[in-house]
């Protein structure tokens, strides 16, 4: 019999790699921020957080639940993380400005691509399938200066504003898949309905997957703007941290941003970095978009996720609008790397750990190891006698 | 995925396969042999591509087979295949047991405003196969009942779900398993293995062996290491019988 406590804190360190590899590393830190948890559930209309800096100068509001450990890119690119919670009120610490432009990713991508032309592989080299994905997980959400209510179950104000952000990249020769599928009842499970209409379109192979959302902030001017004298609704950005595909994702909304800046500054409002998976474990390509808040006009969210489209089809490297210099790079970001890394870092670790506690012992787990790579396989190759 | 960069295929290709090895691993403690639990995963795969539609006026209703259809019939399987009425009893209870907890969580903590409760621990895509596969796990205390248990467990909040969708009249979409082999479904049943695996694994190492007192012999000699009952070194018929205790060690 072994030592008992080196083995219980073998199975608590077991328990905790476990659950890293299901989830992320995000996800490992917060089991061990003092406030744990949080997921995907947007609070009633009218009921929001605020976070503020330490001197008190609001920099947030947002309908979702804040927690310590989240996250979020301003307007103009601070990056701050959520300290501690009181209440609706939430306070933030600067970390650093994010280098959120434009012409960054276009010299990062004349440096790649020039150094590795000839290395090349022709799948990079293939135009990226023509498409974009819409659904809409919360499928009540409404406009009520223009829908009359904030909730119509089934048949909310947001398919409608799907419906002109489809049109607009339609316009742009873009093919569009929108999923008008209703995910009712508006509670936790919604994404898990929404979980199957994602699945289901990205069976089509899109370029990227786009849930399209409303805020819940009671305050219209936290999200109005004019944008060429037309009056719009500014755009939120959501990356989901529970899930391995976050880097990739917040490096594709950083992409995002960073082209709106540079051609319709103000549009993207910021990028929120939230707790829970909002799907975006399925596809390194998904994102979510807060089209305003439920005390807009349904008309400044059309206008502003139209403006939103066009930085859709540059960013993706999808035909449809002249790209600046052709769109994401052959190798895929760092973003991209960092996940898929950290997917197999997890998994070594987890099976490493999960060997010793099931053999007892470090020899008998490459013991096993090795019976792994030699029976196992021997058996699938059919190769293995019969006992 | 043709024009995709390489980065993000290799994200995509890494995960998957990950998921799909952890899968596979979990399915070979189900009576199945590694081919078998490999030709599921790939059933489940291309199963996930095929939808039956329910038809019922009012409710936009389907069954996947990759992530209802196989997870389902693989469960009433392995429930078919139970050794005793005991283990029998117990699964079906920890379905029930799985079921009404996933129910209630969604329904009264996660449904409850987050800021009163603050009892979210992590995304609900994980939280319900961790209550499905822990609940299954302790109720039924097999990997085997675990599985069943996790699987018909959250299978139940579908039906739930489309009932009241059917009741209530409000336009919905309830594709029970629709996300393939990526459902709630499949993830549930895989990590409640995962869960009974850790757990009893665990357990074992730490009273220092299987329990053995009181088990039928037979039981007690698919084990391996000879000092639990049988012997496993002299007597190679055993090793490939899928009915044995721990059959993870071949």
């Amino acid at each position: 019999m072994r030592d008992k406590r080196t083995i219980a804190i073998l199975v608590a360190v077991m328990i905790t790699a476990g659950a890293a590899v299901l989830v992320g590393e995000n996800m490992l830190i917060s089991t061990f921020s003092p406030e744990i948890g949080a997921f995907e559930h947007e609070l009633e209309p009218g009921d929001y957080f605020t976070i503020q800096d330490k001197d008190g100068k609001e920099l947030e509001k947002t309908s979702r639940h804040v927690y310590a450990g989240d996250e979020f890119i301003t307007e103009d690119n601070m990056h701050y993380r959520v300290e501690k919670v009181e209440g609706k009120t939430a306070t933030a610490v600067l970390i650093g400005r994010e280098e959120i432009a434009w012409d960054v990713y276009e010299n990062e991508k004349g440096e790649t691509v020039s150094a590795s032309a000839d290395k090349s592989l022709p799948v990079q080299q293939q135009p990226r399938n023509n498409v974009i994905a819409i659904y809409h997980t919360h499928s009540d959400e409404s406009y009520i200066p223009t829908d009359g209510t904030e909730s119509i179950p089934g048949e909310g104000g947001i398919f409608k504003v799907g419906n002109v952000f489809a049109e607009k990249l339609r316009s742009m020769g873009i093919e569009v898949v929108h999923d008008l599928r209703s995910h009712e009842p508006h509670d936790a499970s919604a994404y898990q309905r929404s979980r199957r209409t994602a699945s289901k379109l990205l069976s089509k192979d899109p370029a990227a997957i786009i849930d399209v959302h409303r805020d819940g902030i009671p305050d219209p001017d936290f999200y109005i703007d004019e944008i060429s004298n037309v009056p719009i609704s500014k755009m939120r950005l959501v990356v989901g941290r529970q899930n391995q595909n976050m880097q990739a994702n917040y490096d594709f909304a950083k992409r995002l941003k960073a082209y709106s800046d540079e051609k319709y500054p103000g549009l993207v409002k910021g990028i929120y970095l939230a707790k829970g998976n909002y799907n975006q474990d399925l596809s390194p390509r998904s994102i979510l978009v807060e089209a305003g808040t439920h005390t807009i006009s349904r008309e400044r969210a059309q206008k502003g996720v139209a403006l939103f489209a066009e930085t859709l089809p540059p960013v993706l490297g999808i035909t449809g609008v002249p790209t600046p210099g052709g769109g994401e790079t052959g190798e895929g970001t760092s973003g991209d790397a960092a996940a898929a890394l950290f997917v197999i870092a997890a998994l070594l670790l987890g099976t490493a750990i999960y060997l010793v506690i099931s053999t007892g012992s470090i020899e008998g787990a490459v013991k096993k190891a090795k019976q792994f790579v030699t029976v196992e396989w021997a058996n699938y190759l059919g190769r293995r006698k019969k006992e | 995925m043709t024009g995709y960069p390489i980065g993000t295929i290799a994200l995509v290709i890494v995960a998957a396969l990950i998921y799909f090895g952890l899968g596979q691993r979990a399915l070979d403690r189900l009576y199945l042999t590694d081919k078998a639990a490999l030709a599921l995963i790939v059933a489940m795969i291309l199963g996930g591509y095929i939808d039956i539609p329910i038809p019922f006026a009012g409710v936009d209703a389907s069954v996947n087979v990759g992530g209802a259809v196989i997870p389902v019939a693989l469960a009433v399987y392995v429930l078919t295949k139970a050794g005793t009425a005991k283990e029998w009893i117990r699964a079906l209870l920890a379905a029930a047991v799985t079921a009404v907890v996933v129910f209630s969580v969604n329904r009264y903590v996660l449904d409850a405003k987050p800021w009163q409760t603050n009892t979210d621990l992590i995304d609900p895509i994980y939280l319900y196969p961790i209550l499905a596969g822990l609940t299954a796990y302790i109720a039924g205390r097999s990997r085997r009942a675990a599985f069943i248990a996790a699987t018909l467990g959250v299978l139940a909040l579908d039906i739930v779900n489309y009932l009241s969708a059917l009741f209530s009249g409000v336009r919905t979409t309830i594709a029970i398993g629709g996300a393939g082999i990526f459902d709630v479904i499949v993830l549930s049943g895989i990590l409640a293995v995962g869960f009974a695996e850790i757990i009893g694994e665990s357990r074992e190492r730490l009273q220092g062996g299987p329990a053995t007192r009181g088990r039928d012999k037979k039981l007690l000699a698919g084990l391996k290491n000879e000092n639990y009952g049988g012997d496993r070194e002299k007597d190679i018929s055993i090793v490939n019988n899928p009915d044995r205790g721990d059959d993870d060690e071949r």
